[in-house]
């Protein structure tokens, strides 16, 4: 590894701080979190990411960070003053720019007002505010630690502290939900007026506790579960809001530039265990485990549980993996001169989409997928590989 | 030259998993022909395919070295047979090099079909039969029951029978000498021209094919001119020994009554047929040895690589078992749908799946099968007379005269309360009833006419199911029968998809087709699209099934950047459907093949 990497391109770079502590734990969640408050271990996690963080940052003397992304796990349930503290030492180490989008994630029963107050007096200017569901009981089968009321609550407070980029997250294809129940959930929250919408459908993902009882929770059918995806497009079209990528929505102007990098192939760094990055040509990511990732900041040794160094062969590949998941889809032209690769059989197979409604090309020759194309991304794109490694 | 009454030429032959190859594995350590820590378990089953299954698939012998309680030092030797239907020929042939078979059956399972079948083989070769009771060690062991058992339904006497466990090492030494003492001395006159009778061969990349033989009349050593006498080929003897479990061991010459074998630099398995009889250019043997049969392939199937751009790796890969099987033959085909391939012709469905395995785990190749078949018998109008072993060879309907089928004579063997699970699966496999007997008060043998292609498929999976595993089958060729065919077509999204075709009687056509459709439609994934599935016969859809459009594959959320996972994912996907099959616009996977072969009522 070299010592630092130039960057002669001036690209700015995205950071993320796994935030892995939870109150609860949710009943479909397979993201490393856990359900302490022990202020000790609370404490050497915050020590391990300052000191990552102050180590890295050399490494990158000529990146601006213009986006920083507090995820989890619950950011604001760990707390104002360990974001404060992370967020400080990330300035100390890197050039951030004065404009950049610094958002964290919040669950409506832990924004307290002194947690507002403090995080947007230290230049956070964006909440991710997981609602998921307008429905109690769905909301409680879930595991979810909130109500409706406490969302709603938590909004309204948000905008209090003139947070003016508020995005919330949504669920569909929930146990025992209908399109009609998810239509009402759209409408609902459309009343709180966000900037912007994130709707997941629900994956259940082996090793949650869901996984095991999925058979027996009334979960959604595909039929219905593609046709929940297809009205959430249509109601959030209605009232205004682009479609920017497969499960992402937003107000002119509010995309989550964090969020593109990763589909745009922008590097981002992430620090905290079982974060992810893409930096100088390498996709890596920390072990999945806090107390590995403690020891090894601490005394030196492995953080790492994955290491790819990804060739321009995989990152063509990469560009039509990730871009195809944004409504802005892949240029031909782009394609062809960055990757020396012939673009013919590749829109020979997307014309065929395009026969069946899955696919757009623009009157700039760009392509991109249509809702129905997203809804089979999947099988679209792994078409596409095949395509891509016979040529 | 070994002294013709210090020779022992014999096999062991048994029921599947009965403890053949466990026993001649302690008979080689008895005789410290291998120390024991050299042992490898059946070591005579030296392909891994033969060690997993517990068969033994080809023929192998091996010379042993015994000092008899009697003082004298006797060469054994133990000529191992493959031990299934599929190679009774082999069998026989084997057996024709011996003059005594070590018969091994299970203490508590007792006599069973091929216990009787092989029993039946070595007494037409005129051998010396020698009970021996194995795995007596076992708590369900019945040794007393079973050598009446034996006495009582095959005639032979078992009184005095070895009780023995092959596998905790007792007895064994009993086995030996029972050997010495029963099994005949070969006789033949080691003046008289050369009679040397091939009971196997395999190619060597060094030395050609080594000739496994017997010599049954005069000698055979380096520099001979010999001939086989049913392939006409000539060649001149480069060397020729005998086999130790640890390899080839030269002598100067082989004599009658002798077991070894012969390198002169033979190219082709195919010039060296077993039951062929080897013989001297100068001074050759009047006739030759009686038994000699051109093996037929009684199955044939496509064999096609799953990607199309391995066909020459698949050429290149028959073509080296065939160099080692002289049974399997092969020729180039080609389908619409799948390519180029080759039609392959095996013995029976083991051997069929045999040379599957490996070429999968030999070779490394990714193959599809198209389902099996026989070879069917077909008269035109015109009076012309042809053999069809591929459906798309098969004659429009309306231009043929007369269709027959080959059928087999069956015996089925089983514990008496399954005689009516038994007598219902014949009958729905188009059995015809020929008679039922009491080998003993429980036990019972069914003999049945049945088309072979009605037991090619899962006949012997369907009677192991129906009778707790009990039941066991054997069956022989008995000739060609007229019979109502008909070829069966099946299409996806409209297109037929001729590796997907195939023959069968017609009465069953309707239920079969039914359930293909039914299969593939489990079987294929569902596409951007709906995909009909139909079944057709001259044009006619009699089944049809619909493979829904695939409505919903997307990742909703890839967290904190974490692409790596989404590559996975989509890097399965994507192996996945290189290793499909597309016919017109429809992805079909290999397995898909595989499902519409097993198609018993489950």
């Amino acid at each position: 590894m070299p010592l630092f990497f130039n960057n002669k391109n001036r690209t700015p770079l995205g950071i993320y701080i796994h935030v892995p502590f939870c109150r609860s734990k949710c009943q479909y969640c397979d993201f490393y979190s856990l359900t302490t408050k022990e202020d000790k271990v609370l404490d050497r996690y915050q020590d391990a990411v300052c000191a990552h963080i102050k180590e890295t940052g050399p490494l990158a003397p000529d990146y601006v960070v213009d986006t920083i992304y507090f995820g989890g796990g619950t950011p604001s349930f760990f707390g104002a003053d360990g974001m404060a503290a992370i967020l400080n030492t990330i300035r100390k180490s890197f050039k951030v720019s004065s404009t950049a989008e610094i958002t964290f994630e919040a669950n409506p029963d832990s924004v307290s007002d002194r947690l507002l107050r403090r995080l947007r007096s230290e230049g956070f200017n964006r909440v991710s505010l997981g609602i998921q569901c307008d429905n109690d009981e769905i909301l409680k089968k879930l595991g979810r630690p909130h109500n409706y009321a406490q969302a709603v609550s938590a909004v309204q407070r948000i905008r209090k502290f003139k947070f003016k980029n508020l995005s919330v997250d949504l669920m569909f294809g929930l146990p025992g939900q209908s399109l009609q129940d998810w239509e009402k959930t759209l409408k609902n929250v459309l009343k709180l007026q966000p900037e912007h919408i994130s709707c997941y459908g629900l994956t259940v993902e082996e090793g949650t506790p869901l996984y095991e009882y999925r058979e027996y929770c009334n979960l959604a059918d595909e039929d219905t579960q593609a046709d929940m995806y297809l009205s959430a497009v249509e109601i959030l079209r209605q009232h205004g809001y682009r479609q920017y990528e497969i499960s992402n929505f937003c107000k002119k102007g509010n995309v989550s530039r964090h969020n593109l990098k990763y589909w745009n192939g922008e590097p981002y760094l992430g620090f905290g265990p079982n974060a992810s990055s893409d930096f100088g040509g390498r996709r890596f990511t920390i072990v999945r485990d806090l107390k590995k990732y403690i020891e090894g900041i601490r005394h030196g040794g492995q953080v790492l549980q994955e290491v790819q160094t990804i060739a321009t062969r995989e990152r063509a590949g990469e560009y039509l993996s990730l871009r195809l998941r944004t409504a802005s889809g892949i240029d031909p032209k782009a394609y062809e001169r960055q990757f020396l690769l012939p673009f013919g059989p590749l829109e020979k197979c997307l014309q065929e989409c395009k026969e069946r409604g899955l696919a757009t090309k623009t009157f700039d020759g760009r392509w991109h997928l249509t809702p129905n194309g997203f809804l089979l991304s999947n099988s679209i794109i792994s078409d596409l590989l095949v395509i891509q490694d016979k040529n | 030259m070994t002294d013709l009454s210090k020779i022992r030429n014999f096999s062991i032959i048994a029921h599947i998993d009965h403890g053949k190859s466990t026993l001649a594995d302690r008979l080689l350590e008895e005789c410290s022909a291998i120390d024991k820590r050299e042992m490898e378990d059946q070591i005579l089953d030296s392909m891994d395919l033969e060690r997993e299954r517990g068969i033994t698939i080809k023929a192998t012998a091996v010379q042993l070295n015994y000092q008899a309680d009697d003082g004298e030092t006797y060469a054994l030797n133990l000529i191992d047979t493959p031990g299934h239907v599929d190679f009774n020929y082999e069998v026989s042939r084997s057996l024709a090099a011996c003059e005594g078979a070590v018969l091994v059956v299970d203490a508590s399972q007792g006599v069973e079909a091929q216990t009787l079948a092989n029993t039946f083989l070595a007494t037409d070769a005129g051998l010396e039969v020698l009970p021996v009771i194995n795995k007596i060690d076992l708590p369900s062991a019945r040794p007393a029951e079973v050598k009446r058992e034996i006495e009582d339904i095959i005639c032979v006497p078992a009184e005095d029978a070895p009780e023995i466990s092959a596998k905790n090492g007792i007895n064994i030494h009993s086995v030996l000498e029972m050997i010495v003492r029963d099994v005949p001395a070969p006789k033949g006159d080691r003046n008289a021209p050369l009679q040397a009778l091939i009971f196997d061969s395999q190619y060597d990349a060094y030395r050609g094919v080594i000739v496994y033989t017997r010599i049954k009349e005069g000698i055979v050593q380096a520099g001979m001119d010999i001939k086989m006498m049913a392939t006409g080929a000539t060649y001149k003897v480069v060397e020729v020994g005998t086999m130790s479990p640890k390899g080839l061991t030269p002598r100067d010459a082989l004599g009658a009554g002798e077991v070894g074998y012969i390198t002169a630099s033979i190219k082709t398995v195919s010039d060296t047929q077993v039951g062929d009889t080897i013989t001297g250019v100068e001074n050759p043997a009047a006739e030759p040895l009686p038994g000699y049969r051109q093996v037929q392939p009684m199955v044939y199937s496509g064999v096609y690589p799953a990607d199309g751009a391995k066909y020459q790796d698949l050429r290149e890969a028959l073509e080296k078992l065939k160099l080692n099987d002289a049974s399997f033959v092969y020729e180039l085909e080609s389908s619409i749908a799948l390519g180029f391939g080759f039609r392959c012709g095996f013995l029976g469905l083991l051997h069929m799946e045999i040379i599957q395995e490996r070429l999968e785990r030999e070779y490394n190749l990714d193959l599809i099968t198209t389902a099996p078949n026989v070879s069917y018998r077909v008269t035109t109008l015109d009076g012309t007379v042809k053999m069809v072993d591929n459906p798309l060879d098969y004659p429009d309907p309306m231009e043929i005269q007369l269709a027959e089928e080959p059928f087999v004579k069956v015996n089925l063997m089983a514990p008496q309360e399954y005689v009516g699970n038994i007598m219902d699966l014949a009958t729905s496999r188009r059995g015809e009833f020929k008679d039922m007997v009491y080998l003993d008060a429980n036990r019972v043998e069914l003999h049945y006419d049945m088309p072979l292609n009605e037991i090619i498929y899962d006949f012997f999976d369907a009677l192991k199911s129906r009778t707790r595993g009990y039941g066991s089958l054997d069956y022989e060729l008995i000739g060609y029968r007229p019979s109502k065919l008909v070829k069966l077509d099946i299409l996806l999204n409209g297109d037929i998809v001729d590796a997907l075709s195939f023959i069968l009687f017609a009465d069953n056509a309707y239920p079969r087709a039914r359930k293909i459709c039914e299969r593939l439609k489990e079987n294929i994934p569902r596409a951007q699209f709906e995909i009909p599935v139909q079944a057709a016969i001259g044009g006619k859809i009699i089944a049809r099934e619909t493979i829904k459009a695939l409505r919903k594959d997307v990742l909703a959320k890839c967290y904190g950047g974490d692409i790596t996972r989404k590559k996975k994912l989509l890097e399965k996907q994507k192996e996945g459907k290189k290793r499909m099959r597309t016919f017109g616009t429809v992805s079909v996977p290999s397995e898909a093949f595989m499902a519409v072969l097993k198609l018993d009522d489950d």
